[in-house]
């Protein structure tokens, strides 16, 4: 075999056993050794020559980029993750005709999904989306982020929250806590203009904290303009659209002025 | 020597051609000559014109007047000529012959002009094309591709711009499109160095129809926001950009957007191209139904659409009257349809539109109702309807799609009276935006009026011609005088 392989192999293999060790820093440090060795593949994307050993380092590399992609996960760095990610893509895509299909690649794809709903990238979700195949959409990791974006566009936000406990995967709590802050933050927006008042026992609920305290520090934090008073968190209603007294005379002047000036073209 | 050969057989008899055969080759060869002083000429204008009269010539192309044709344009025994000749049938040699015969009546072109011999590729393509034999329309467009890339005349972009699109064709009818990707990125690298703009405007087409082939929205977008954007020179490809537009866009949630592009390709496209514009109609029925709009009844009975967009009048519908299981069940009916169309993703998306509509509908017709009616009303099938809608009617709320409160405590939701619209600024914005869509439509037809060249010359008046020449004529002057200044 080819000495270059079987460095990255063995490397490979110290980096998997600091990632069952779950010692990450050693990880890290060897990740990016790997990477490295990984350039000199001639075989691997963007050039994707057809070196005699094209499928084994094809497949090594894929293996590599989807335990860093877990690992970023784990480590908890988003932009690692969309990194690795990207890298990871191609073997995906256009190596698909080459290599066998990985067991990874759905619960990675369904990750990835979580994590661009996470950022509220909602175009770029769909956009993704549309790259899946009808057979891809029936994967459990794939269905789960598909139907929690839809619970999060409707509002149905509890359902959002009770998929916690149906993750597919491990590493897919990492995403769901941040998700459930995301909706926190939602429910927060919708209750202010929702509710006149909430009894704090109800706020505590809705909003999902365990104790008051939480509560009033949340509250503290990130709506000072809310009003705990007599046992009851009274929201400080957005100024209502008054109807407009107002005339916005410059934008009608210029209105106008255009109306004036496309007429005269015309006739 | 061949050209000797040709000579001989001039004096042969002519008149034992097939009725069809002639007058089809008579056009073909007043084609031809309308390339060469199109080509002499450098009028891009005439060989716009003769790629229109070759469209219509289309159905009448057999293989015995093509050959015929090929003999009398290209030098026999040359290079191209004998690629193309293989490419067509052999069976009918004895007509072949005859109307060989026939061409050679005429005198023989010695040199075959570039224009020619690219028109010779464009006419085989189509024919192979028309006949189903897509391989071989594969490697006559390929080879077509690879004389093109030599090429740098103006004259043959017009005729560059159609062999792109058919080599794009033939390679998506045997569904190697990805294939060609590279190939038309590079051609569109060098129309661009070319300054063709034709050219880049279909090539950019093809790779966005490549692309979206495969839903590659990231690529088409990112490569589409980068391209360098002129004035379009073709209707029919600027309709297409459109279409391409509209989609990505409908993807990537920019609706408003999409819905504008849509709406524009629909409408911009030639009442012939039926296929494209209930295309077209089928993306902006879903687009507006996202954005909350309710398309109307007219536009699902347009003349030879009604058919193709009958499930999307019943999603309509469904979406219409706020029930989910009547949208539920339209989606499983069409599912087919909609995953050909590839629209199966935004309908699944249109859910969260067809319980706004619903919520809408309750919010106007109930004062006061309880959180749990609601659920009951909106048919949502969860383990906790009534927590499921309370957050909901809470979206729905501060997306300003109802104008409620809620009332936890008692669990229901109180409607507030509609205040009056024109107590606020809405029907001004609403007159404005009508204005400027007439005023753009107006501005954007002046534009694309056709005005015959020099029009504007002939109402000069004769006094004023004069004072041009006489000015001219001083520049002549004043220019040879410098360039005599020089020596």
């Amino acid at each position: 075999m080819d000495p270059k392989v079987t460095e990255v192999s063995q490397l490979f293999e110290r980096f998997k056993a600091a990632f069952i060790r779950n010692d990450f820093d050693t990880c890290s440090k060897l990740l990016s050794q790997l990477k490295v060795l990984l350039t000199e593949f001639r075989s691997l994307p963007p050039l994707f020559e057809e070196t005699p050993n094209a499928v084994h380092e094809l497949t090594l590399a894929r293996d590599i980029y989807e335990h860093a992609v877990v690992l970023s996960v784990k480590i908890e760095d988003q932009d690692a993750f969309e990194r690795d990610f990207f890298q990871l893509k191609p073997y995906y895509t256009d190596a698909r005709g080459c290599l066998p299909p990985s067991p990874q690649e759905y619960p990675i794809l369904g990750l990835n999904l979580l994590r661009l709903l996470v950022q509220n990238r909602i175009a770029e979700f769909h956009t993704e989306l549309e790259l899946l195949s009808a057979s891809a959409m029936e994967n459990n990791c794939i269905k789960h982020a598909v139907e929690l974006e839809q619970s999060f566009m409707e509002g149905a936000y509890n359902r959002v929250l009770s998929a916690r406990q149906t993750v597919p995967h491990e590493t897919y709590v990492y995403f769901m806590d941040l998700l459930a802050k995301t909706v926190r933050d939602e429910i927060a927006g919708c209750s202010e203009k929702a509710y006149d008042s909430l009894s704090i026992n109800d706020a505590r609920k809705i909003l999902l904290f365990s104790s008051d305290k939480e509560l009033f520090e949340y509250v503290k934090e990130e709506h000072p303009e809310w009003e705990i008073k007599n046992g009851f968190v009274i929201f400080q209603k957005a100024k209502e659209s008054a109807p407009c007294k107002e005339i916005p005379s410059l934008q009608l002047i210029n209105q106008t002025l255009s109306y004036a000036r496309e007429l005269e073209r015309i006739v | 020597m061949t050209q000797d050969v040709e000579m001989k057989e001039q004096p042969a008899p002519s008149n034992s051609v097939t009725s069809v055969g002639p007058s089809t080759l008579q056009h073909l060869k007043e084609i031809a000559s309308l390339i060469e002083t199109g080509a002499y000429a450098r009028e891009v204008r005439r060989i716009v014109r003769v790629v229109r009269l070759t469209i219509a010539l289309r159905k009448k192309l057999k293989a015995s007047v093509l050959s015929a044709f090929l003999n009398y344009a290209l030098v026999s025994g040359s290079e191209v000529h004998s690629r193309l000749s293989s490419y067509l049938p052999k069976e009918d040699e004895q007509d072949m012959e005859v109307d060989t015969a026939t061409s050679t009546t005429q005198a023989p072109v010695k040199h075959p002009l570039p224009e020619l011999e690219i028109y010779c590729y464009l006419l085989v393509l189509i024919f192979l094309i028309d006949q189903k034999r897509y391989n071989e329309a594969k490697a006559c467009s390929s080879a077509s591709i690879a004389r093109l890339k030599n090429l740098n005349r103006r004259t043959i972009d017009v005729l560059a711009a159609r062999l792109y699109f058919y080599y794009s064709l033939s390679y998506e009818l045997t569904g190697d499109l990805a294939e060609i990707r590279g190939n038309l990125l590079s051609l569109h690298r060098i129309a661009t160095l070319r300054h063709d703009e034709l050219g880049q405007e279909t090539l950019l087409n093809l790779l966005l129809r490549n692309y979206l082939h495969y839903n590659l929205f990231d690529q088409a977008e990112k490569l589409r926001s980068k391209a360098p954007r002129f004035e379009a020179h073709s209707n029919q490809q600027f309709c297409r950009y459109l279409f391409y537009l509209g989609k990505i866009r409908t993807i990537q949630l920019e609706y408003t957007d999409a819905k504008e592009s849509l709406l524009q390709a629909a409408r911009k496209a030639p009442a012939a191209a039926l296929g494209f514009r209930v295309q077209c109609n089928k993306w902006a029925v879903i687009v507006r139904l996202l954005l909350g709009e309710i398309p109307e009844r007219t536009v699902f009975m347009q003349k030879g659409m009604e058919k193709a967009l009958r499930p999307y009048f019943e999603l309509t519908n469904a979406v219409r009257i706020g029930d989910l299981e009547l949208f539920k069940a339209v989606a499983e009916k069409f599912s087919g349809t909609f995953s050909s169309d590839g629209t199966h993703n935004l309908i699944v998306r249109l859910r969260h539109n067809v319980i706004r509509t619903g919520l809408r509908n309750i919010s106007i017709s109930y004062s006061r109702i309880s959180l749990a009616d609601v659920a009951k009303k909106l048919r949502l099938d969860s383990p906790n309807p009534i927590a499921d809608a309370e957050s909901i009617v809470a979206k729905a709320i501060r997306d300003g799609a109802i104008d409620a409160t809620l009332d936890h405590a008692k669990g229901w939701m109180v409607s507030k009276e509609t205040g009056d619209i024109y107590s606020t600024n809405e029907p001004q914005i609403a007159f404005n935006s009508r204005i400027a869509f007439c005023l753009n439509m107006h501005n954007e037809a002046v534009r694309a009026l056709r005005f015959p060249p020099n029009s504007h010359k002939e109402k000069e008046s004769a006094e004023k011609r004069r004072e041009r020449q006489q000015q001219e004529q001083e520049l002549a002057k004043h220019i040879a005088e410098e360039d005599d200044d020089e020596f």
